[in-house]
């Protein structure tokens, strides 16, 4: 595997130096290893951003973003726009956008949970709203499997190879929850995809 | 909680009303005033360690003292497996059927097509969960029994032998294919996908399948994890006694 050697990028920035130390301190109780980068201000934030690569995770104080603090935020995302972001800041950016939200006055026990909720969830909730749906080759592909065809016969009529027909299966299955070819071919009927007459 | 001979009969159900289920298929019926668990078994000759053990794995997950329930003897268990079957087959897929049938009947135009291929999809997976439990019951189960007797009375025909160098039951392991599988899209079918029909069934439907593929995944459970190891060890006996390795 080309990835799994490959680091998770994890950016800190907040301005306090206990701040930071408390962050990685929690990030080694829930376990997580990363290639750590950390900035006390908001220039060298938005310098890390737009020369380096984007981080998979920005744990950001609030106390760093300059004023009104909701614009600041918003700019800094559309530098980073597939990255993870925590805010951890006081009441008032509670609905801020980001994909996680941690008050200041949180406990422990609230601050591990909410940590390892984090890590643990799908990267982004508005990539997972769209994937949702399955895109025209997929349905291609659950067309061929509800008429029962075997996966070389499906990789040689839609002209791509067994490898891919095999990631698209797992795609749809994850995307449908749903995992027997009787089920996927119910599916199928439920949405015309295909016709009655057509399923042997 | 874990229960014991002493708990009264009455609490472990107040406790998990599901053990509604289990004890009837020890042929425990209700109605125990207050008795204890090892007083009711007593009197419906149901052995009392069994019975709790099966009672403990299945009201809490974690509890799985497999080396203890393979102490019991293999009768036992497919005793009550065979059961579970019974249940399955008489009580539950029935309840499921009917739910389906009542909402295709309550539901007119399109949506009836759809609860229709619900039904047909159920229909082939009962047909398939029924030749399973006919395949365990028909050739699995008594092959373990004989190998139990033969154990008992030395009675070791080439017949045996062959069979478990040719047809281990790691042959059927490998072939135990879950049931759950269905079941689970099943579920994600009505939930996701299908377009609202008479919410009071679809909940009673969904129910019944939640209820069902947890029970199923418990008696997996004792067949992979107590029956199987039991068989393999069984089998190596019956080889080590005759020689043969």
């Amino acid at each position: 595997m080309e990835y799994s050697d490959k680091k998770t990028q994890l950016l800190i920035a907040s301005d306090q130096y206990l701040n930071r130390l408390g962050i990685k301190t929690l990030l080694s109780v829930v376990g997580v290893e990363s290639d750590l980068k950390e900035t006390n201000n908001l220039e060298e934030l938005i310098d890390l951003l737009k020369n380096g690569k984007d981080p998979d995770y920005l744990i950001l104080s609030d106390r760093i973003l300059s004023y009104p603090q909701k614009k600041c935020l918003e700019n800094l995302r559309k530098q980073c726009p597939t990255c993870k972001l925590m805010v951890i800041g006081g009441e008032t950016m509670c609905r801020c956008d980001c994909e996680k939200f941690i008050s200041y006055s949180c406990d422990q026990k609230e601050m591990l949970e909410q940590f390892q909720n984090f890590f643990l969830e799908p990267k982004s909730l508005a990539i997972n709203v769209e994937s949702s749906i399955l895109s025209e080759r997929e349905i291609e592909v659950l067309k061929a499997i509800a008429l029962g065809l075997a996966n070389k016969e499906i990789a040689d009529r839609l002209y791509i190879s067994i490898h891919t027909v095999i990631s698209h299966r797992k795609n749809i299955t994850s995307k449908l929850g749903i995992k027997s070819i009787s089920g996927l071919t119910v599916y199928a009927l439920l949405n015309s995809l295909i016709h009655a007459d057509e399923v042997k | 909680m874990i229960f014991t001979k002493f708990s009264k009969m009455a609490d472990v159900i107040l406790t998990d009303y599901r053990l509604v289920s289990i004890i009837a298929r020890f042929g425990v019926g209700l109605g125990f005033g207050n008795k204890s668990v090892g007083e009711v078994c007593n009197e419906h000759k149901v052995d009392v360690d069994f019975f709790l053990e099966i009672v403990n794995s299945y009201h809490n997950s974690n509890y799985f003292p497999e080396n203890q329930l393979r102490t019991f003897q293999a009768d036992l268990i497919i005793e009550y497996l065979s059961k579970t079957h019974a249940y399955y087959l008489n009580s539950k897929i029935p309840k499921i059927e009917l739910c389906i049938q009542k909402m295709e009947q309550g539901t007119i135009d399109e949506n009836s097509r759809n609860v229709g291929l619900l039904r047909q999809f159920f229909q082939e997976y009962k047909v398939e969960i029924e030749q399973h439990f006919n395949l365990e019951e028909d050739k699995v189960f008594p092959y373990i029994l004989l190998l139990e007797e033969v154990l008992v009375n030395g009675n070791y025909s080439d017949e045996l032998i062959e069979r478990i160098k040719k047809e281990p039951i790691e042959i059927y392991e490998r072939n135990h294919d879950s049931l759950e599988i269905k079941l689970g899209d099943l579920k994600n079918l009505i939930i996701r996908f299908l377009p609202p029909v008479l919410e009071d069934l679809s909940e009673q439907l969904l129910m019944e399948l939640f209820r069902m593929e947890s029970d199923l995944e418990d008696h997996a459970r004792i067949e992979e994890k107590v029956l199987v190891p039991k068989v393999k060890l069984l089998e190596q006996k019956v080889l080590e006694i005759c020689g043969i390795f």
